[in-house]
């Protein structure tokens, strides 16, 4: 109660005269920084004392609620990356599996074109036949070659 | 000022009802209501799904691809989505190579959703997928495929509609091949994007065990190729040629006629679901024969060059059992019997040996009894119990008929002889590959018949058969080759045999001196009838020369 009077009779009190734009630029002194001194010179240190602790409750308040929203803003940020990541690791997923189903596909096809069976029938139809016999010349035995 | 007050008492108690009722709604909202709205939301964006378990791969024992699941794409509709019908079904027709107007009458059903055709051939489903038709969509779903289409499809079997697999290693293998199913609980998106901040409860699924088989892929189509001319040569009703290894019971070849592709069941002759190696039993006939005297020399009741004389049959328990074709031999060994495939000369020998004791080599060579093969659905053969043997079949077990075989009871009894007297359990899985590395199979030897020396002699004898008997037409030059021919009687339902219907088969091995192969060649019902063994022996030579050429096993003796 006592800051807030304070704060209402700073416009009636004498201003400094000041020429020029810095004069202009004191005018709003209607803060609780530049209120302190000015009331200082008029009232009790009990209020002063008050009116700072007021001060520091504000601070506090306005800290609080920035940090609030920071930390909202980071948890924000963070969720929306981990969806992101998520949605990432979803998509490398599917191509991953799909790449897989390709790489099976691709090896029953490779199985289908090495079958024996096939490749018989590939050179029947090229006009091939099978050799009744083959024959077969037994090698010597080996022997060491010495010099 | 009284009528002022008078009003805004009124709204203030409007307003504290409605905020009491309100109130007491969030209340109700948020405690005996809370688990209904938690389920209805909850609904809307979590999937709790099975995930299936990639089914276990086939391969052969060179690496070769025999079966193996891949996803296919699947064509759904949402038609009303789809701008328009009539041109859309027109475009999927010649994709599909189908009638347009089923595909239309499809898209005009005012289905919200519908499958247009499933596990489409990847060139279609790219194709139909490039035309960008709003509406249309692919789903991927397993298909079991096997490259090489029918071959081996009786060691292999198939699977059902249920996943399940059915008759041959899909069939016996199907728990390890199968894997165990995974869950995932997700939540997600309206796109269907899994929410990356959700609840995420994930059991991965456990991939099925790969197997590898001792099924060799190039001697496997060499069996099929010459069976399925023998078939349509003989017009038989049915055959199957089997290929072992004597030294360790590995089959490396399986074939069964008729067959089936195992991609396409729905449209099979469940007769030919039959694998004839494993699930049909015959009287074997004079493949008989080498069994029979392989216990006499065992039991050193008769020597190769004994001798009787062949007078053409022989006299039984009271009953006349002749030779084929009644012919008389005279003197005759006991290696002429095998050479000319005497039937009164294996009686002979079969009373020598005696009852109990044939019964007994029978049991111990594995005919009645199950191989153990890790194949489904094998059946055990019928010998009959001593007790139950009348006088005369002595005489008759002892060329091979009133007892019923499996072809690859033979095979397996035949590489007895071949590996110098060991049975051994037939086996087509070679190894298993899961997450703990590879266990390979180990062969598994059952018992000694006879020993080494017994076998020795049975051996030289069957080569004898091929060089210088009723085999000659198996003899592959360069190659020792040892053989026996069957040719056997059909029996009835009624206990009589069928009138002019014959099994013909041949069991063999080479090279002789060191046998690397065992080869039975069964055919059923061959229009040859008698001369079925011909073929037979045929077939064999086409099949035993790739096998040599294939194996480059050096030749045994001078072309």
């Amino acid at each position: 109660m006592m800051a807030s009077q304070a704060i209402r009779t700073a416009p009636s009190r004498p201003l400094p005269v000041r020429r020029g734009a810095h004069a202009v630029r004191r005018r709003p002194v209607a803060t609780a920084r530049s209120a302190a001194p000015a009331r200082s010179r008029r009232t009790a240190p009990g209020a002063m004392s008050t009116a700072s602790w007021d001060l520091r409750l504000f601070g506090a308040a306005a800290a609080a609620i920035v940090i609030g929203f920071a930390l909202a803003v980071l948890y924000l940020s963070q969720a929306t990356a981990i969806s992101v990541t998520g949605y990432e690791a979803q998509r490398l997923s599917a191509t991953r599996d799909e790449l897989r189903r390709q790489n099976a596909l691709l090896e029953v096809q490779i199985a289908k074109l090495d079958s024996p069976a096939r490749i018989a029938a590939d050179a029947a139809r090229l006009g091939m036949t099978r050799t009744s016999y083959v024959p077969v010349i037994a090698a010597a035995p080996l022997r060491a070659v010495t010099r | 000022m009284q009528v002022s007050h008078w009003r805004l008492r009124v709204l203030f108690a409007f307003f504290a009802i409605a905020s009491l009722v309100l109130a007491g709604r969030l209340v109700y909202w948020q405690t005996a209501g809370r688990a209904h709205l938690l389920a209805g939301a909850t609904d809307q964006v979590r999937s709790d799904l099975v995930v299936a378990a990639q089914r276990g791969m086939i391969r052969d024992r060179n690496g070769a691809i025999l079966a193996t699941t891949v996803q296919l794409r699947s064509l759904y509709a949402v038609p009303a989505q789809i701008p328009d019908h009539a041109a859309t079904a027109r475009s999927l027709g010649v994709l599909l190579g189908r009638d347009p107007a089923p595909i239309q009458a499809a898209l005009d059903s005012k289905a919200e959703w519908l499958y247009l055709q499933r596990r489409l051939p990847e060139p279609a489903a790219a194709a139909i997928a490039a035309l960008g038709i709003p509406g249309l969509g692919f789903e991927t779903e397993p298909k079991r495929v096997y490259p090489n289409e029918t071959l081996a499809a009786a060691v292999l079997g198939f699977v059902n509609d249920d996943g399940n697999g059915v008759y041959g290693v899909e069939g016996r293998h199907d728990a390890a091949l199968h894997g165990v199913d995974g869950r995932l609980v997700v939540d997600r998106d309206p796109a269907n994007r899994e929410l990356a901040l959700g609840v995420r409860q994930a059991l991965p699924a456990k991939a099925g065990t790969d197997l590898t088989l001792t099924i060799d892929l190039v001697a496997q189509t060499a069996a099929e190729r010459e069976l399925a001319a023998a078939m349509a040569k003989e017009k038989a009703t049915g055959g199957t040629i089997v290929i072992m290894d004597p030294n360790d019971g590995a089959i490396l070849a399986l074939a069964s006629a008729p067959s089936f592709d195992p991609a396409r069941v729905r449209t099979a002759d469940p007769e030919a679901l039959r694998d004839r190696a494993i699930a049909w039993t015959y009287e074997p006939g004079s493949t008989m024969k080498a069994f029979t005297i392989a216990g006499a020399l065992e039991e050193k009741v008769v020597k190769p060059t004994d001798t009787y004389n062949d007078v053409g049959y022989a006299m039984v328990g009271g009953r006349r059992l002749n030779n084929a074709l009644g012919r008389a031999y005279g003197t005759t060994s006991v290696t002429q019997i095998l050479e000319r495939s005497l039937n009164a000369g294996a009686a002979w020998v079969g009373q020598k040996l005696g009852a109990q004791k044939l019964n007994d080599y029978l049991h111990a060579f594995g005919f009645g009894e199950l191989t153990g093969v890790d194949l489904a659905g094998e059946v055990n053969g019928m010998i009959r119990p001593l007790a139950e043997w009348y006088p005369v079949d002595l005489g008759t077990a002892s060329f091979g008929q009133g007892l019923s075989v499996t072809p690859l009871q033979l095979a397996a009894a035949y590489s007895a002889l071949a590996n110098g007297g060991i049975l051994y359990r037939p086996y087509v899985v070679a190894s298993r590959r899961d997450a703990d590395g590879e266990h390979r199979t180990a062969p598994a030897a059952i018992r000694r018949v006879i020993s080494p020396e017994t076998a020795a002699t049975v051996r030289s004898m069957l080569v004898s058969t091929v060089d210088n008997g009723i085999a000659h037409n198996a003899a592959i030059p360069g190659f020792g080759v040892g053989g026996k021919t069957g040719t056997a009687q059909i029996a009835s339902d009624d206990g009589r045999y069928v009138d002019d219907a014959y099994v013909s088969s041949f069991a063999a091995f080479l090279p002789a001196e060191a046998p690397q192969f065992v080869v039975v060649i069964v055919l059923d019902r061959p229009d040859s009838r008698l001369l079925g063994t011909v073929t037979a022996t045929t077939m064999f030579k086409g099949v035993a020369q790739d096998l040599v050429r294939y194996a480059r096993i050096q030749p045994d003796r001078k072309p």
